[in-house]
């Protein structure tokens, strides 16, 4: 049985209905993150399982029990802002201790706990210091600590690192993938940064107006998109639709192709990565060979990028290779057949 | 880089030469004349003036109806900018109610309030009306209805003041609060309100002065047996024409003024150590 689950939620603000019958399950011990642009849902889920706002309609279900309407202060969930939300007035101790206080936890455990959760974060000496005195990624770790000294049944983070500079994002969400195996506390983490996501999660839920369009681990999403949106998401740009004739799966422009994996259906869309695809000159042999013009070169450094024309549409092409195609010229473009991933919806 | 720094110094140049020459210079001549009358120096108007039993009785009036005043519009101030800041969907125009009264002059709203409390008033004709009791009440020319005209005078200031700190606050600490197991009682009282410090020691300040050198609400809603000081500093000044008491009597409004607000900054910082 799933630990936390979303049962036919509904949710918005009014008339603005952002979630429309939506479900989601999260395993125990999983750090499983919602990703998407920003509007679709993402948020405004987080903040329902957190208990900030309630569902219009739907239940929420935690270790089998209908948390639903169970006010937010009895829900024991870490939260973690993308402000960090703390508390200006209070040094860094008596923010950490906060829910601890609420807790009636008794004044030595208090201390203990406190102190041993900034050194797990690396605060340790920091206790008398006031929020303003401190960086951006040491507010992030207090934010942490002190949603995590409540041993929280769940923790949740609203893109907590979003407001950091990108070195230290990268250095940040190793720090709470470490802590998350450490401790090995559920968690829910929005996103909307997909490297982020990808880097460290266990399951990635891609949402997009307001419903989940895939939820798998990483690689199964980053190897297996099922719809062009995700397909689009995690990097594809060239889509081309493919038939079946008996066996054989063709472009439609009578072009066979070979898929690995072989859809049910008769038509489907198929798709191939800008690196996959492999570009030489108009005359040579290359694996599910298609001919096209270059229509665009761009020099992105490492890479050339090249769009060409073809029969079955626009293609992007991104290559290392040194022999540089330029405008106009005939080539042919190899779509090798397992990097040819079939679209199933 | 020293240079440029002077010549931002000219910025405020205009209004400390006005306050210096207008503000500063009367105020240390005032001064000294209640030290210095007439020949070397002297007590004399202090020791005259807090010897004084009545005096006494209105220095104890003044302070204690401003105090009074201040708390009223602190309790009234504190939920409607709280639900000004908040939950309010129709901000500006609640902003504009509260600060309306400031657009009426002091005198026709202290006429408002002798039209209200009078013996034939809207309070009166209910509380005869409603059975409370038999005969009208006296509610004017008292400090009762002094009360009511510092807290209608002073309620705005103490609530811009009050908002002012409550929308720097953002809304997600009472959420984290909430999620670390604080309920919103606790959250509020843990939270927002010592937070919200700041500004209710501006407001008070505010309020406090405002009561204590407030001269037409008194002296329209008071009486000649409910006098504050600043009615009586024109009393010793216009009346009696004995301009080192009146300037001894503006002396200590000043001093005490300065003495309350020190105590409110004080207080401030004993609920939230950060606030300014």
């Amino acid at each position: 049985m799933a630990l936390l689950e979303l049962q036919h939620i509904t949710a918005g603000y009014g008339k603005n209905i952002i979630l429309r019958d939506f479900n989601l399950e999260v395993e125990k011990g999983d750090f499983v993150s919602l990703l998407g642009s920003s509007g679709c849902g993402k948020t405004t889920t987080l903040r329902l399982i957190a208990g900030f706002s309630e569902p219009e309609e739907g239940k929420l279900v935690f270790s089998g029990r209908d948390i639903t309407h169970v006010p937010l202060h009895k829900r024991n969930f870490g939260f973690v802002f993308q402000s960090y939300a703390l508390f200006p007035h209070m040094t860094v101790y008596d923010n950490v201790a906060f829910g601890l206080k609420m807790r009636r936890v008794p004044k030595d455990e208090m201390r203990r706990r406190v102190l041993e959760m900034l050194e797990l974060v690396d605060l340790k000496g920091f206790e008398d210091r006031y929020p303003r005195e401190m960086s951006g990624g040491q507010r992030q770790r207090v934010a942490l600590a002190r949603a995590m000294v409540i041993r929280p049944d769940l923790m949740l983070f609203d893109e907590p690192l979003s407001n950091l500079d990108a070195k230290l994002r990268v250095k940040m969400r190793v720090e709470i993938r470490r802590i998350q195996q450490e401790l090995g506390f559920t968690a829910i983490y929005v996103t909307h940064d997909q490297e982020e996501c990808f880097a460290i999660s266990d399951k990635v839920a891609i949402m997009n107006q307001g419903v989940i369009e895939q939820m798998g681990t990483p690689a199964e999403i980053f190897n297996g998109p099922r719809t062009e949106f995700i397909a689009r998401f995690v990097g594809f740009e060239n889509f081309f639709t493919i038939t079946r004739q008996q066996d054989m799966w063709q472009t439609e422009s009578g072009i066979p192709v070979r898929l690995s994996s072989s859809p049910a259906r008769d038509t489907c869309k198929a798709c191939i990565r800008p690196e996959d695809v492999q570009i030489a000159g108009s005359g040579s042999q290359l694996e599910n060979g298609v001919p096209g013009l270059v229509t665009v070169a761009t020099f992105l450094g490492r890479m050339v990028q090249y769009n060409v024309r073809t029969d079955i549409g626009e293609f992007v092409v991104k290559t290392e290779q040194s022999q540089v195609y330029s405008i106009g010229s005939a080539v042919r473009l190899g779509l090798r057949e397992n990097k040819i991933i079939p679209i199933l919806s | 880089m020293t240079r440029k720094k002077h010549i931002w110094l000219l910025l405020v140049l205009p209004g400390v030469l006005f306050l210096v020459v207008f503000m500063l210079i009367p105020l240390f001549s005032v001064l000294l004349s209640t030290f210095f009358p007439d020949t070397g120096f002297t007590l004399d108007n202090y020791v005259s003036l807090i010897g004084s039993v009545y005096f006494q009785q209105v220095f104890g009036r003044s302070v204690r109806l401003s105090l009074l005043s201040t708390l009223i519009c602190a309790l009234l101030g504190f939920p409607s900018a709280y639900y000004i800041s908040r939950y309010s969907r129709h901000r500006g125009l609640m902003m504009a109610l509260a600060v309306f009264p400031m657009f009426t002059s002091p005198v026709i709203r202290s006429f408002s309030w002798m039209v209200i409390l009078g013996r034939k008033g809207i309070v009166n004709s209910f509380l005869v009306a409603s059975g409370l009791f038999a005969r009208p009440q006296s509610l004017l020319y008292n400090e009762f209805s002094m009360t009511v005209g510092f807290v209608q005078l002073f309620l705005p200031q103490m609530i811009l003041s009050l908002l002012g700190v409550m929308d720097s606050i953002p809304g997600d600490l009472t959420e984290a609060a909430g999620s670390l197991g604080a309920t919103r009682i606790s959250a509020f009282l843990r939270i927002i309100f010592p937070l919200c410090a700041s500004g209710l020691v501006t407001g008070s300040v505010l309020v406090f002065t405002g009561c204590m050198t407030a001269y037409t609400t008194p002296q329209l809603l008071g009486a000649t047996d409910t006098q504050v000081l600043s009615t009586m500093v024109y009393q010793y000044a216009m009346s009696l024409r004995d301009w080192s008491q009146a300037s001894a009597v503006a002396m200590v409004m000043i001093v005490v003024t300065m003495l309350v607000s020190g105590i409110f900054n004080h207080l401030s910082r004993r609920i939230n150590p950060l606030a300014a």
